[in-house]
């Protein structure tokens, strides 16, 4: 009987032993959240010209993405990440021929169609206080909330900001608390070039052989 | 006795009357000088009139600095003094014709591009404003330099109408505007002086191939437009990829790009018109700031002159260094000076002119 109860006790050790080796398996098989897939699409919302930098930052991180001013629905064809550059310029919109609604009632279809399409969305905002306002505002507000992650050149709670006063896009905390509220992760950086390391995180960039 | 000497009084008078005609038709006919002391990087002294022979002996012509680099490659046409209250992009524009090389293509350099504009300052945004300023140089001489008007003179030119109609969008502007260089492109051969400074300047980048156009302006201290740079939408990579570069280096500056719906200025047209990459910066100048009574244009510790032509200087440089990676080196354009720019930065400007 010692006999067998010992085998039985090894037994069931391996068991509990593999079983949680087989959890682990399948929890590492699981998508890290916060890994996004290429080929990214980079668009504006509001027209600024964050976007085109935006673009620079890819090519950069290494990133295969595209860049297109004002998307279309059919642009969002085998894309993986859509990266949305927020903030509202009278110029931008005016040379798109639309107003802030009209801006409003695009980004929304093109954003809601990238969702249900399973594509993941990176909502930034680059351009510090001179894209803040009511325009910028209405546009930060309801995008960031449809997006799986936040980047805002700007100060992160507790730190302070030592970059150009103007270029906080966060002074007032409104990032900080959409993200709260949304339980969206969020990365603050100091300078827009700052975003190719978040890139480069976020992409799982490989750097370069030789 | 008394006839003789009612006689010379008159005699004097009309010799009198005679040479305030003369110096008031001098005044109001020829270009402007100013002081300006090419280096050795000047190849050749053109004049605006060479594009347009009409201008010859306008208040509208001025001197175009030639600086031929030493290697080969594109070229460039730098504009200060488009406005010429706006001061930054004129000294900017002189430092480099004094100090500055060109070690690829060629760089054409105008100071004051609205060369009527740089003869009185109406104050149109601060009536305190000064009408010229001084800048002393390492040897302790003091040079003079007028602080001029955002538009050309008004009686250089036919009276403003009511409204003025840009050419050719049709685009309806305030009366005074027909005299601002900068709603006035691409200007017209045979219309007002400002239409005719702007085709001169179309004639020139097209004659001469330019590739890259900076338009250096300035506003006020407090107005959204300040440090910031605009462009064509066709140079939008290059200067977006300027703007990321110079805030690694500490320089903020806002990206803009030409509305497709307000015509008559440079980056829009140059750059819909010519093959030019066309962009305009705005730096930021107390002295076109109404709530300051008698600004301090050069050392407002805001933003000093030193700063401001840093700022210019050191975004075109970006621009040409970006413009070469975009667009490849055979076209690539580059001028140095024998100090780094960044040592402007809260010096003395003068210090660095002849």
């Amino acid at each position: 009987m010692k006999r067998f109860e010992a085998k039985w006790a090894v037994s069931m050790m391996l068991i509990v032993v593999l079983g949680l080796m087989a959890v682990g398996q399948e929890e590492a098989a699981q998508p890290d959240p916060l890994t996004f897939e290429q080929p990214v699409l980079i668009t504006s919302i509001g027209q600024s010209a964050g976007a085109a930098q935006v673009r620079v930052v890819a090519i950069r991180a290494g990133v295969e993405a595209t860049y297109t001013q004002r998307a279309t629905l059919e642009e969002l064809e085998g894309v993986a990440t859509l990266v949305i550059v927020l903030g509202a310029s009278s110029k931008g919109l005016g040379a798109a021929g639309v107003d802030v609604d009209g801006e409003m009632a695009w980004a929304t279809e093109l954003v809601e169609t990238a969702r249900d399409q399973g594509i993941q969305v990176i909502a930034m905002h680059i351009e510090g206080g001179a894209r803040r306002g009511p325009s910028s505002d209405l546009i930060v507000t309801t995008f960031s909330a449809m997006s799986d992650y936040l980047i805002v050149k700007g100060s992160a709670p507790g730190i302070a900001w030592t970059a150009d006063e103007a270029a906080d896009g966060n002074a007032d905390g409104l990032f900080t608390t959409i993200a709260t509220d949304g339980e969206i992760p969020i990365s603050y950086i100091e300078t827009t070039l700052g975003a190719v390391d978040v890139f480069i995180e976020l992409f799982a960039i490989e750097p370069a052989e030789g | 006795m008394k006839p003789h000497a009612g006689m010379r009084l008159a005699q004097m008078g009309i010799v009198l009357l005679l040479l305030l005609a003369a110096w008031t038709i001098g005044y109001a006919d020829g270009p402007l000088s100013h002081d300006v002391r090419p280096g050795y990087g000047v190849s050749d002294i053109q004049w605006l009139s060479d594009y347009l022979p009409a201008l010859r002996g306008t208040p509208g012509d001025t001197p175009i600095y030639v600086m031929q680099g030493q290697e080969p490659g594109g070229v460039a046409l730098i504009l200060g003094g488009t406005h010429a209250n706006e001061i930054a992009g004129i000294m900017a524009a002189v430092l480099l014709v004094e100090r500055g090389s060109v070690q690829r293509g060629t760089v054409f350099v105008i100071p004051h591009a609205n060369n009527s504009a740089s003869r009185i300052n109406s104050g149109v945004y601060n009536a305190t404003s000064p009408q010229s300023f001084e800048l002393t140089n390492a040897l302790g001489e003091v040079r003079w330099f007028h602080y001029g008007d955002r538009r050309t003179q008004p009686e250089d030119q036919e009276p403003d109408p009511d409204v003025f109609v840009h050419e050719p969008s049709g685009l309806e502007l305030p009366g005074d505007e027909a005299r601002n260089l900068n709603r006035n492109h691409p200007g017209k051969a045979d219309g007002t002086l400002t239409q005719q400074i702007s085709f001169a300047l179309f004639a020139l980048v097209n004659n001469e191939n330019v590739d890259v156009l900076v338009d250096m302006h300035e506003a006020s201290l407090y107005s959204r437009l300040s440090n910031m740079l605009v462009s064509h939408p066709r140079a939008v990579d290059i200067a977006a990829f300027t703007v990321l570069d110079l805030e690694t280096e500490g320089l903020a500056l806002k990206q803009e790009v030409s509305s497709e719906e307000y015509f008559g200025l440079s980056h829009r047209e140059f750059g819909d018109r010519t093959n030019a990459f066309a962009f305009l910066i705005e730096s930021s100048n107390p002295g076109q700031e109404a709530s300051i009574e008698n600004p301090d244009v050069v050392n407002d510790p805001r933003s000093p002159l030193s700063d401001r032509v840093y700022l210019q200087l050191r975004t075109i440089e970006t621009i040409l260094a970006n413009h070469a990676l975009l667009e490849g080196s055979a076209r690539a354009i580059a001028f140095a000076f024998p100090f780094a720019v960044g040592d402007l930065l809260g010096a003395d400007l003068g210090l660095f002119l002849r």
